[in-house]
């Protein structure tokens, strides 16, 4: 397709942590630090809004709440004005969205913003509510709503049919962590050890508390803009979206795609036509930002995006492939387990990152890096969402 | 369900916070799988069409669309493919641990796994391989009104116990 390009040009996030702060307030703040990364470009010259948010109408008494959004943030949305609930894929689904909205012409700069307030006046409900979040009715009453149980017997499967060991899984949270350390707005700046790992409180085994994503408020924000408009918006190297993919091919447990649960073909599926749509390869990518809900999500992503073969997640993590330097630094400003994962909010906070990478200024810089690719895996793991970006409009 | 902090929804029921389907046939064209689960039948839709079975059952046969379905009997007995215990993070409506596990239900079900709560089963029992049977429970029923009077919906909702040795 000729034509025109889809540039994501600035973004910004607000603290991510439990706070003390509405959705609609954590909307504004990441709003301003959006703003703040594209100096020049006024509110009202933003012609379009998508608001990613799975949970605002459920914790908060507000349903259609993308005018609500529009409005607090002093825009006036002419080509677009909705909301995107795919949970944790939301971000990255605004994302793809703009880019088709923007490249078709009918948008010419797009706000993606993401938020979830997870905490409600009652911590009962922040786990509970999570047997909304997959199929209700089948899966809800069987307890993997809040889903650490599923994804315990992922690593389960895994360990038997590839070998994968328990310190390979703790490494992912370590080397996460540490990427973390340095990024002042993700859930947690700290460093872990192995042995915090091992020794952590038990949620589901082999997944101890240091092996989930934590529960997060927070809420991120991006512009995306035609090629045409990024210039003028913007000095820094261009980033294009280059392509992406939404793989969905059940929903139910029972229906599940693989031969076994360490096996997530749907995942394959996704990456396939990503890189097909824009025109790549798994070993052209520089940087990745991969949905490490938990720490076996990573080691499984890896494999099935094609970072190296199936079901060496595990001796690739240890090999030091997902630090700078190794093949493909992945989570750099710490991912979902250091940053936290306020679901709509999530793909844009990688979005951000990525464009930093390839901008040549994030804090933990991959050298050189051109291509970068975000990943998301949403509800009971029915659902990959892939966007991938590079400095070069798609060939 | 009580409403603490709205005085005048004391006693209202509202489905946004209900974890249990609504199972009435004034609510949906399935009911009968709840019907067949009170009898200690598990079942599903089988396309009469094109014989496909699906799982959920469905009021559409997703493969060729035709509405032509009639109802067939899934295993009641499997075994164990994975079995997980949650401690930490477990939602109120279940005592941790909380026990999953993911079940073969055999090479000749046209559903080969479902993933299903564990009941009647103490900690740290479960293995890869023990045999599991279906088990049905009442759950709470909810209210439904009526054009003068509200009558209460009675439901029953599904799980798997380890088969007794
Ligand atoms: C693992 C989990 C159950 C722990 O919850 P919990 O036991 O209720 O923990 P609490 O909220 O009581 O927090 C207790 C402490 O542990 C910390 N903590 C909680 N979850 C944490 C996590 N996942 N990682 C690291 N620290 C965590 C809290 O910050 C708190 O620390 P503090 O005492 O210094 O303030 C919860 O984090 C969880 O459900 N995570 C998974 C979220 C998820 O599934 N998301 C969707 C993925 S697709
Ligand atoms: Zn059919």
């Amino acid at each position: 397709m000729a034509g025109r390009h889809a540039c994501i040009v600035g973004g910004g996030m607000c603290k991510w942590g439990v706070r003390e702060a509405s959705y609609i307030d954590m909307v504004q703040e990441a709003a301003k630090e959006c703003l703040g990364d594209i100096p020049g470009l006024k509110p009202t010259s933003i012609d379009g809004l998508l608001f990613a948010s799975t949970f605002v109408g459920r914790r908060s008494a507000q349903a259609n709440t993308a005018p609500v959004v529009a409005e607090r943030l002093g825009l006036k949305p002419t080509s677009i004005c909705a909301r995107v609930d795919v949970l944790c894929a939301g971000g990255s689904t605004g994302i793809l969205l703009a880019k088709g909205l923007v490249e078709s012409a009918m948008s010419d700069v797009v706000m993606v913003v993401g938020c979830e307030k997870l905490y409600t006046p009652e911590r009962w409900q922040v786990q509970y509510d999570e047997i909304a979040a997959i199929d209700h009715d089948w899966d809800g009453p069987q307890g993997i709503g809040p889903p650490p149980l599923w994804f315990a017997m992922i690593a389960k499967e895994h360990m038997k049919h590839y070998g994968t060991k328990r310190e390979q899984l703790g490494l992912v949270s370590v080397i996460n962590y540490d990427y973390g350390y340095d990024n002042p707005k993700g859930h947690f700046q700290r460093k872990l050890t192995m042995g915090d790992v091992l020794n952590a409180t038990e949620v589901a085994a082999p997944l101890g508390l240091y092996d989930c994503c934590p529960l997060t408020d927070g809420s991120a924000a991006v512009i995306i803009a035609s090629e045409e408009k990024a210039r003028e918006l913007s000095d820094r190297p261009l980033v294009y979206i280059l392509g992406g993919a939404q793989a969905s091919v059940h929903s139910v447990s029972a229906n599940w795609p693989g031969e076994h649960l360490g096996d997530w073909p749907h995942l394959r599926l996704a990456a396939k036509k990503a890189y097909e749509n824009a025109k790549i390869s798994a070993d052209k990518v520089d940087v990745a930002q991969v949905h490490d809900c938990f720490s076996i999500s990573e080691i499984v992503e890896v494999e099935e995006l094609g970072f190296c073969k199936k079901g060496e997640g595990g001796p690739f993590v240890e090999s030091g492939q997902t630090k700078i330097g190794g093949t493909t630094p992945t989570n750099t400003d710490g991912g979902l387990l250091s940053c936290g994962h306020p679901f709509g909010a999530t793909g844009v906070r990688q979005a951000i990152e990525i464009l930093r990478q390839l901008q040549g200024r994030a804090v933990r810089q991959v050298n050189k890096a051109a291509i970068g690719l975000t990943h998301n895996l949403s509800g009971s793991n029915v659902e990959h969402t892939i966007v991938i970006y590079g400095r070069e409009p798609r060939k | 369900m009580a409403a603490t902090g709205i005085p005048f929804l004391e006693g209202r029921y509202s489905p946004t916070l209900d974890m249990w389907p609504i199972e009435a046939k004034e609510f949906n064209r399935i009911y009968e799988f709840y019907e067949n689960l009170r009898e200690g039948k598990f079942t599903t839709t089988k396309c009469k069409k094109c014989g496909r079975v699906a799982y959920p059952p469905r009021v559409i046969c997703p493969e060729c669309y035709s509405d032509e379905l009639e109802w067939i009997e899934l295993p009641k007995k499997g075994k164990v493919a994975v079995a997980v215990e949650k401690w930490a993070g477990v939602p109120i409506c279940y005592e941790p641990p909380l026990i999953d596990a993911w079940i073969d239900l055999g090479e000749d079900s046209p559903v080969r796994h479902v993933l299903s709560r564990m009941v009647n089963c103490p900690p740290e029992t479960l293995k890869e391989g023990d045999e599991v049977q279906l088990v049905v429970f009442d759950v709470p029923a909810h209210p439904i009104e009526l054009r003068k009077e509200t009558k209460m919906a009675e439901r029953v909702f599904f799980a798997f116990e380890p088969v007794k040795k």
